[in-house]
């Protein structure tokens, strides 16, 4: 009868579904993806993902980094997921500064969704690429952008790449 | 007229109480109320060991009916001899319902007790569950409560979420003097009306003998009030029989919040009055029309709203109050009225077409144009 009671909200509820899953991707990372388990066990709220592109793509041989971003909200808000580093993916749905154009992250998140998710969303993205090329309004997008790309009304209108 | 019932248990339980002196005295008793079919009332002290034919033969002569013509009858049932009080899951001021038998009916357990083994603790519109009677009598027994197959909003006198208790009376005059024809195996066959048919023994009933049954919830954890003490069933609260883990923190925990989606996800209690919370903060409640501020399923799944909103009362009192409060003004805002905006004022007006002028009457007073 515990649960019943409305108490005060388990602060660290959060971070104990994000300790699930740092264990999970740790111990069963999808391929190409590989996180940075030292730094996501010191703050559990920033995390970095390695990830590779997949052999027989256009971006085989190359290596990317991710950031994840979270909130005490999370699952319930979704994570700011971002390309950093010095190699940002020459993708249409990817802008210089490393801001993804994917619904999942903003619209149709899910707290059913997880890192792991979202990795192989982005390994798939990337995948699915045809040419390599930035988005058509990517120079004007970075000039004006916020900072949390979760801030962007994003408009999806390619679901093919 | 609760009062005056009342009042009358009273006098009546006053006079037993008189006539009881001298006799053998019961231990660990419980205060029961037997109300026949020809309108009359008794209040009598019962052992929680004695079967159903002692209690015949307690309240027969009081009747003026041989013990062998008398049928006891509770939530929904008519109660076989063999039962004992204790097996019956009757709370403190319970009320039995005893009537001359005008036929031979079958007799059986509770609907409490039979239909905990009918899965009713999951059911669903289309259950398709494979968890055995087995499963659900270790759970219920694990956690050392009873049928724990129910919790309820229990607003008079405990306000708070509750463990609930399933009853019946007839839909037509109310009596609870009614043996049901089946079982509900859904949950539908419980919320919704005219699904199980039943039999109406009260003299008085105008559709009776044949009639339909009404189905409601008790609280389970004060004792009961009278007949109009009702609770408000949380049916989305279920036990989780099956070890479904919480969509958002993953634990497997029970009772679980289980929505009305297609693929009918799970979150633990605490998950809910978080992702309640996350959203209430940033007046993410959907407006329905006909739903009222609710929410949908975390996974933002279609046709998941939820439906009864006392769901919300997981939330704690200030939480839910500013739940009422939202949802209030939402409701004014969509119906074309203002908010009153002195701060800490806020009223909702709705204002005439007309009307160049507004006064916040009701409110704090101010004037504005």
């Amino acid at each position: 009868m515990q649960s019943l009671k409305a108490g005060h909200l388990d602060a660290s509820r959060w971070e104990r579904r994000l300790q699930k899953e740092l264990m999970s991707l740790m111990k069963e990372p999808p391929p190409g993806v590989e996180v940075d388990g030292d730094q996501a066990e010191q703050n559990l709220s920033l995390w970095t993902v390695h990830m590779k592109g997949a052999e027989g793509t256009l971006y085989e041989g190359e290596s990317f980094q991710l950031q994840f971003k979270f909130s005490p909200k999370y699952p319930f808000d979704s994570p700011e997921v971002t390309f950093i580093g010095s190699n940002i993916p020459v993708h249409p749905h990817v802008y210089s500064n490393g801001h993804i154009c994917l619904s999942i992250l903003t619209d149709d998140w899910s707290p059913a969704l997880s890192v792991q998710s979202v990795c192989l969303s982005i390994v798939s993205m990337l995948s699915s690429c045809k040419e390599k090329k930035r988005p058509p309004d990517n120079s004007f997008y970075v000039k004006t952008c916020n900072k949390n790309p979760k801030k962007t009304k994003w408009w999806y209108h390619d679901d093919s790449v | 007229m609760a009062s005056i019932l009342e009042i009358i248990f009273e006098l009546i339980n006053n006079m037993l109480q008189f006539f009881r002196l001298g006799k053998k005295s019961i231990s660990n008793s419980l205060n029961i109320y037997i109300k026949s079919n020809t309108g009359s009332t008794l209040s009598i002290e019962l052992d929680p060991k004695w079967d159903i034919k002692n209690v015949k033969e307690v309240i027969a002569p009081k009747l003026g009916l041989p013990p062998n013509e008398v049928k006891i009858i509770f939530a929904g049932k008519e109660l076989d001899d063999s039962i004992t009080i204790e097996e019956c899951d009757l709370g403190e001021q319970s009320i039995l319902h005893a009537v001359q038998s005008r036929s031979q009916s079958k007799r059986s357990r509770p609907l409490s007790e039979s239909v905990a083994n009918l899965q009713l603790s999951n059911i669903s519109e289309n259950d398709d569950s494979s968890s055995t009677i087995e499963e659900q009598l270790e759970s219920s027994e694990e956690k050392g409560i009873k049928n724990t197959h129910f919790y309820v909003y229990c607003s008079q006198p405990c306000k708070s979420v509750r463990v609930g208790k399933l009853r019946v009376r007839c839909a037509n005059c109310h009596s609870g003097a009614l043996t049901v024809d089946s079982d509900p195996s859904c949950w539908d066959d419980v919320l919704k009306s005219n699904r199980i048919t039943a039999h109406c023994e009260e003299t008085r009933c105008e559709t009776g003998p044949v009639s339909f049954a009404e189905f409601f919830f008790k609280c389970a954890e004060h004792t009961s009030q009278g007949e109009k003490d009702e609770a408000v069933p949380l049916y989305l609260i279920r036990p989780n029989i099956s070890h479904v883990p919480c969509l958002a923190c993953t634990d497997i925990s029970d009772p679980v919040l289980v929505f009305s989606c297609e693929e009918r996800h799970v979150t633990c209690l605490d998950c809910f009055r978080q992702y309640c919370v996350t959203r209430l903060r940033e007046r993410q409640f959907v407006s329905d029309d006909r739903l009222g501020y609710t929410l949908p399923c975390p996974a933002g799944c279609e046709n998941s709203l939820i439906e009864e909103c006392h769901h919300f009362r997981l939330l704690t009192s200030e939480q839910y109050q500013m739940y009422q409060r939202f949802g209030a003004e939402e409701y004014v805002l969509k119906a074309g009225g203002v908010l009153c905006p002195q701060p800490g004022c806020g009223a909702g007006i709705i204002i005439d077409t007309d009307c160049k002028r507004v006064q916040c009457v009701g409110g704090c007073g101010v004037r504005s144009h």
